[in-house]
């Protein structure tokens, strides 16, 4: 049984709220774990644990995220790596990658400036909505 | 061991208390925690914090209870790891605060790194809250409060 | 004064929960610095036992190969004080367990009925930092699981009485 994107978007709220400790007004589709939200390193395994327990319907089949595909490691060692980051900015070659890295998340905005602080803004709500959708519904 | 987790008490205002710990190799549960790679441990760092904000709550009610514990402790992420011969930085920001306590969001730095942020509720209480006879607890405890409060605070800023 | 906060494992499921205990003595140096008047545990002492029966818990799940150091406490919840002369016991169960780290939620409870007074709830994670570096540094040996801790499993597992 598909689980609508509104659905998701609530259990996904209920989540981050339990995790970071914030009240559920913070949690708006554009908000960014890190910057708006406040999440740091051990909170992405919070969410990721919380997230696998929330979307768990059949205990014989838990929904499972693997390592690194919903926060993808070594974004930081990324970033200092002159192929991809220059100046501040994404080189296309570090588009293309956070591209096959994050295939779920919304580059509309980031295209426009592709910064470092565009690529960290990337990692949203709505992008962990986008990412729950695409793992239940196909 | 002592179990004063604040040495110091840098400065103070209604809302707002900054104080430090010091960390020596001297104290005796590092060569527990542990003997290859002594660190202050995490649950230390919120005592510390618990202990500063509890300093507030005294200095609020000007030391009218004897007893501030930690009644709930939220969201506690630890950072770096402390080292001796570091200085822990604890800073309490009052979120709330009750007759009977209070809620704070701290946060505890070594050389500007965070070793550890956390949001806490203490209760303040009396001894005699319940049990009138035991009034005389309260009294000893609050003398000792401030016994205390007086070693801690002497270079203390009043902002 | 020994950084151990339970005395000792009452049950050891592995991968899955523990139950430690932790008297609360007099004798103990530390109770008598805060209020002296008035012994009380302190709580974060409290969350450091629970801390310790659950990392051991996490920590053999992988044989002791991981450095499991506790790097968030989600929410510790107090209801009463705990007082000298009292017994704690700590029930752990591991919520999650990954590769990079785990979580677990106990309570804490007086004395060792399953429905004795609870003392706490406390919901702890974990990091296998080698896993999970974040720029911090630290020795390539397993500095956390000391003899200290792999001890208290063993006496656990050789739970012999020896009567004179």
């Amino acid at each position: 049984m598909a689980i609508s994107k509104d659905a998701i978007y609530e259990k996904v709220q209920g989540v981050l709220v339990d995790a970071l400790g914030v009240d559920e007004e913070e949690v708006t589709p554009e908000a960014t774990l890190r910057e708006d939200l406040g999440a740091e390193s051990i909170d992405f395994l919070d969410i990721v644990f919380r997230l696998e327990k929330a979307f768990t319907t059949d205990p014989a089949k838990p929904f499972k995220i693997p390592r690194g595909e919903l926060f993808p490691e070594n974004l930081p060692a990324m970033m200092s790596d002159e192929q991809f980051v220059k100046d501040g900015r994404i080189t296309p070659l570090g588009s293309e990658e956070l591209k096959k890295r994050m295939p779920f998340a919304d580059f509309a905005e980031f295209d426009k400036n592709p910064t470092v602080q565009g690529a960290q803004n990337l990692l949203n709500v709505q992008t962990v909505v986008n990412y729950i959708n695409s793992k239940l519904n196909g | 061991m002592k179990f004063n987790l604040i040495d110091k008490i840098e400065s103070i205002s209604d809302s707002r208390l900054v104080a430090l710990k010091y960390v020596s190799l001297a104290e005796e549960y590092l060569a527990d925690h542990f003997p290859t790679f002594p660190v202050l441990p995490g649950v230390l760092m919120l005592e510390a914090i618990t202990q500063a904000a509890g300093w507030l709550l005294h200095r609020n009610h000007n030391f009218a209870r004897s007893i501030a514990v930690l009644k709930e402790a939220r969201n506690v992420k630890y950072g770096t790891f402390v080292a001796p011969g570091n200085c822990l930085r604890v800073e309490v920001d009052v979120i709330k605060l009750t007759e009977d306590g209070g809620s704070f969001k701290a946060s505890a730095t070594v050389n500007g790194q965070v070793a550890v942020s956390a949001r806490v509720e203490l209760a303040y209480v009396n001894v005699s809250a319940a049990q009138p006879e035991l009034a005389e607890i309260d009294r000893r405890l609050a003398a000792h409060n401030r016994d205390r409060w007086n070693l801690l605070s002497q270079q203390m800023v009043q902002l | 004064m020994r950084w151990i906060w339970i005395d000792k494992f009452v049950e050891f499921v592995p991968k899955q929960s523990a139950v430690a205990v932790k008297n609360v003595s007099l004798a103990e140096e530390y109770l008598h610095d805060l209020y002296p008047a008035f012994p009380i545990m302190p709580h974060t002492l409290i969350i450091e036992g629970m801390a310790q029966t659950a990392g051991i818990l996490v920590g053999e799940a992988r044989n002791f190969s991981e450095k499991v150091i506790l790097a968030k406490i989600g929410k510790a919840v107090f209801h009463r004080l705990v007082r000298p002369g009292e017994t704690l016991a700590y029930r752990a169960r591991i919520d999650q367990l990954s590769e990079t780290g785990a979580s677990v939620s106990g309570t804490v409870r007086l004395g060792l009925q399953s429905d004795g007074p609870v003392v706490a709830e406390i919901e702890l994670m974990f990091s296998h930092i080698d896993k999970n570096l974040a720029g911090a540094q630290f020795p390539e040996h397993n500095f956390v699981f000391t003899r200290q801790f792999t001890e208290l499993l063993q006496s656990y597992r050789a739970a012999a009485n020896i009567t004179l």
